[in-house]
């Protein structure tokens, strides 16, 4: 690739504006930049590499659109690689740029024909080539090693690259969680349906056909084609190791790689497969398997086997009905053994309720920020999911459902679940019920609750300063004179004006 | 050498033409020059930091709207470019570091070639660019520079237009330190390297190139105010006679009366034949105040000078109103003529009408 040492290539500097080489402009930036970018790879391997770690952290899609690959040939006869895509900014320049750097790549960036080495390290802002290469290629690169010449020979096309490329082996992806698609032989189609539905596999199942293999088969390859969300690790061994079965791995929409292999390119981030359709890459160098529409897809269930029962009635029909015996007991509260947990709320009854006041200064905040207050006539109820611990005043409670509270300590008998009991006590949503030690219920409406900080502070009166504000946005800023350096030759570039101004 | 003129006007750009506008310090870099000056506004200027520019033209809209009702200003135009790198050359001839052997005639050639720039601006075509260019240069008179004195138990040290050093301020109550700043305008800076003079006249040619400036700040002290062509010929035009008057009326009433009666009659008699677009001015004002809609000054009364702006304002109004077809409602012109009455009885109205009676 080395044609000669380059002596026009110039690096740009800062507030540069004039460049020389056609279609190449300066960027908000100031980055030296043309309408496409360039990367020049020498072998197809090496631009693999390129996608493999591009698509690793980002998506093609937006390259998509204006990417172009192509083979090209130098005068001298070696043929090499180029990417060549939409530049748009110098964000995508630069990633691009540090992706070719580390496959060992070149880019560049130019409008049409010529292109110029993109911006790094030794030239921030870019490069300009200063004279520009006579010639009738369809490319002309310049970079501070060489300046070549090229010509187009041939199109890369990105599906027919990918599909060809072949899968690695991989063993840890028949570990991956997640949604399985696993293609049967025709045989095995029905057996295995019986088998997901007697293991209770929830998944879809279709039929799907292939031209025949050899023009000695008359009939087409049928498959059946199971879709399954949860694969149980039990079936794992079972489905990669028969024959006639082949687990694939969902790599992104429409795409799929066989379990056991993963793809070089991050099929992904490839926005070349139609969702509507499947392709189904397959490993140790078999051609993959392409549906253009996917068949129609069936629960699994629909296909178990149907016994039909041959003795007894057709039904059996009720006689009568009647209510159930009624049985119900009161509701009692008793003390209970059992540990203290979600204490979050307390009772504080009125002669207390001054304390409360007197407390308030010492609470921390995050007390007061999440407590939230109702006052009753009955005293105050104070309710904190955070636990109630901090403010050591009443009767403690727990929270045994929501907007249902026992006193801490005590167990309602029946030993009912806490669902039951707040049905049986038949309170609406929007009230909060206290349970006293003597099976009483307080209901105190939800709305009443206030945070506690808003309740507790006695704000003094202010005045408004918003005239103020105002003011001080419109004001004005002095006019700070700064005496600045002259520099030896004050007079430097200071002359009057031209004749012609004259 | 060539000048690289996208960095001279980047850095005229931040050190003069934002903190004009914005507010803030003013850090004049080196010394432009007439030739750079002239071209400095030639095409489109590029680099310049879009969010501050964004900034700048709504503070400029800001000034503007005190006087029109307008929603778009254009970006700064040659002359106001040129202008501009004239004010950053008058500032930076009087930076006290020329004040020195073998650099005093660097500070003269500098002040003298930014006269020569402003020179050759011309006067605003129309009223929008005088408009435009007030929104730059309204506030060229507020510049001020900040010296710094500080003193402490064994001796005293001066900072012009710097910040004093942290060490000196150290340990203000052992020490004893005393920081003393006082802001001097342009025309008061000191010491100087070039004659006072000069530097006011320079300004007051700067003023000259943006007449509705020259009106907004006629009560300075310096460079007096006169009546020139472009001030002339701005009063001339309706719309630039109702922006002269509404920035007149941002200035204390009194003051302005005074310094537009001495302007006046100056003007009148050297120049009576230019006189008309100021008589008509004054005639306006003293209509506005006889309606209310100019605060009266009664302390200002007794000064010479503002008497005779009142009492030649009051001569030419009454004349106006009793022009024919003037368009007066009959109730209100009786009203104005009896509001007018006094002053255009006055001595000074006399003496304002025999002026005009010479010219007739």
């Amino acid at each position: 690739m080395l044609d000669c040492a380059n002596p026009v290539l110039e690096r740009i500097a800062l507030h540069q504006t004039r460049l020389h080489t056609p279609g190449l402009g300066l960027d908000s930036k100031g980055v030296a930049l043309g309408a496409k970018g360039l990367v020049l790879l020498p072998s197809i391997d090496r631009l693999v590499a390129l996608l493999a770690v591009y698509t690793r952290e980002r998506s093609l899609e937006d390259l998509m659109p204006s990417l172009a690959m192509r083979v090209v040939k130098s005068k001298l006869g070696t043929r090499e690689i180029t990417l060549e895509f939409a530049a748009e900014s110098s964000d995508r320049m630069d990633r691009l740029a540090e992706t070719a750097r580390l496959v060992g790549g070149f880019t560049f960036t130019g409008t049409a024909r010529h292109f110029v080495q993109y911006r790094d390290a030794g030239g921030p802002f870019g490069y300009d080539a200063t004279e520009l290469l006579a010639t009738d290629a369809a490319l002309a690169l310049y970079h501070d090693r060489f300046s070549q010449t090229y010509d187009v020979e041939r199109a890369i096309e990105l599906r027919p690259l990918v599909l060809r490329l072949m899968p690695h082996v991989d063993p840890s992806t028949k570990l991956e969680p997640g949604m399985r698609i696993i293609v049967a032989e025709q045989g095995l189609g029905p057996a295995l349906v019986h088998y997901f539905v007697r293991s209770r596999v929830d998944g879809e199942v279709g039929v799907a056909e292939w031209p025949p293999e050899s023009a000695f088969d008359d009939a087409p390859v049928r498959r059946w084609i199971f879709r399954i969300p949860e694969l149980p690790d039990r079936m794992r061994a079972l489905m990669h190791g028969t024959p006639g079965i082949t687990s694939f791995v969902p790599a992104g929409p429409g795409v799929a790689v066989e379990a056991g292999h993963r793809h070089p390119v991050e099929l992904r981030a490839c926005p070349i497969f139609d969702p509507a359709g499947l392709v189904l890459v397959r490993g140790r160098g078999e051609e993959p398997w392409t549906l253009p529409r996917l068949p129609p897809m069936g629960a699994v269930t629909a296909f178990a086997r149907v016994e039909m029962r041959t003795t007894g009635a057709e039904t059996s029909t009720a006689t009568g009905t009647a209510q159930p015996e009624v049985v119900r007991v009161p509701l009692r509260v008793s003390p209970s053994t059992g540990p203290w947990k979600n204490v979050s709320a307390t009772w504080i009854e009125p002669a207390q309720v001054p304390l409360l006041r007197r407390l308030a200064y010492a609470l921390p905040h995050t007390t007061i920020v999440q407590a939230r207050v109702a006052m009753t006539t009955r005293g105050a109820f104070v309710r904190s999911s955070a636990g109630i611990e901090a403010i050591p005043l009443g009767t403690f409670y727990v929270e045994v459902h929501p907007n249902v509270y026992v006193p801490a300590g005590y167990d309602v008998t029946p030993a009912v679940a806490p669902e039951v009991l707040a049905r049986a006590l038949g309170a609406p949503a929007s009230q909060v019920l206290f349970l006293g030690t003597d099976a009483r219920a307080l209901a105190v409406d939800e709305a009443a609750f206030a945070p506690l900080e808003t309740a507790l502070l006695e704000a003094p009166p202010w005045e408004p300063l918003v005239a103020e504000a105002i003011e001080r946005a419109l004001e004005e800023a002095t006019l700070d004179l700064k005496v600045t350096p002259i520099g030896l030759l004050p007079l430097r570039g200071v002359d009057p004006p031209s004749k012609v101004e004259a | 050498m060539a000048v690289d003129l996208g960095a001279v006007a980047q850095e005229l750009f931040e050190g003069v033409m934002v903190p004009l506008v914005l507010g803030g310090p003013v850090r004049p870099g080196h010394a432009i020059g007439a030739r750079v000056a002239l071209v400095l506004g030639d095409g489109e200027r590029t680099g310049l930091d879009p969010d501050v520019e964004l900034d700048v033209q709504g503070a400029r809209l800001r000034r503007a709207r005190r006087l029109a009702p307008i929603d778009t200003l254009a970006k700064a135009t040659p002359a106001e470019w040129t202008l501009a790198a004239a004010f950053h050359d008058l500032l930076q001839a009087a930076n006290p570091t020329f004040d020195a052997a073998l650099r005093r005639s660097a500070a003269v050639r500098i002040l003298a070639l930014a006269r020569d720039a402003i020179e050759r601006v011309p006067e605003p075509a129309n009223v929008l660019e005088a408009l435009s260019r007030h929104t730059w240069f309204a506030r060229v008179l507020d510049v001020a520079r900040t010296d710094t004195t500080v003193s402490w138990w064994s001796g005293s040290r001066t900072y012009l237009g710097v910040e004093a050093p942290r060490r000196l301020r150290a340990w203000p109550e052992l020490r004893r330190v005393n920081v003393v700043a006082t802001p001097h305008p342009v025309l008061e800076l000191a010491p100087l390297a070039v004659d006072r003079t000069r530097l006011t006249d320079a300004l007051a040619r700067l003023l000259t190139r943006t007449p509705l400036t020259e009106m907004a700040t006629c009560t300075r002290d310096a460079p007096p105010f006169v009546w020139g062509e472009a001030t002339l010929g701005l009063i001339a035009t309706r719309s630039g006679r109702t922006l002269a008057l509404r920035a007149l009326a941002r200035l204390p009433s009194g003051e302005v009366d005074a310094v537009l009666g001495r302007a006046t009659r100056e003007l009148l008699a050297t120049r009576r034949a230019s006189g008309a677009p100021a008589v008509t001015l004054l005639a306006e004002r003293a209509l506005a105040k006889a309606e209310g809609h100019v605060a009266r000054s009664e302390v200002a009364t007794s000064r010479p000078e503002a008497a005779f702006a009142r009492g030649l304002g009051a001569v030419a109004a009454v004349l106006l109103l009793e022009a024919p077809g003037a368009g007066w409602a009959e109730d209100d012109r009786r009203r104005l003529l009896a509001a007018l009455d006094p002053a255009a009885r006055s001595t000074a109205a006399q003496e304002a009408t025999a002026m005009l009676g010479e010219g007739a």
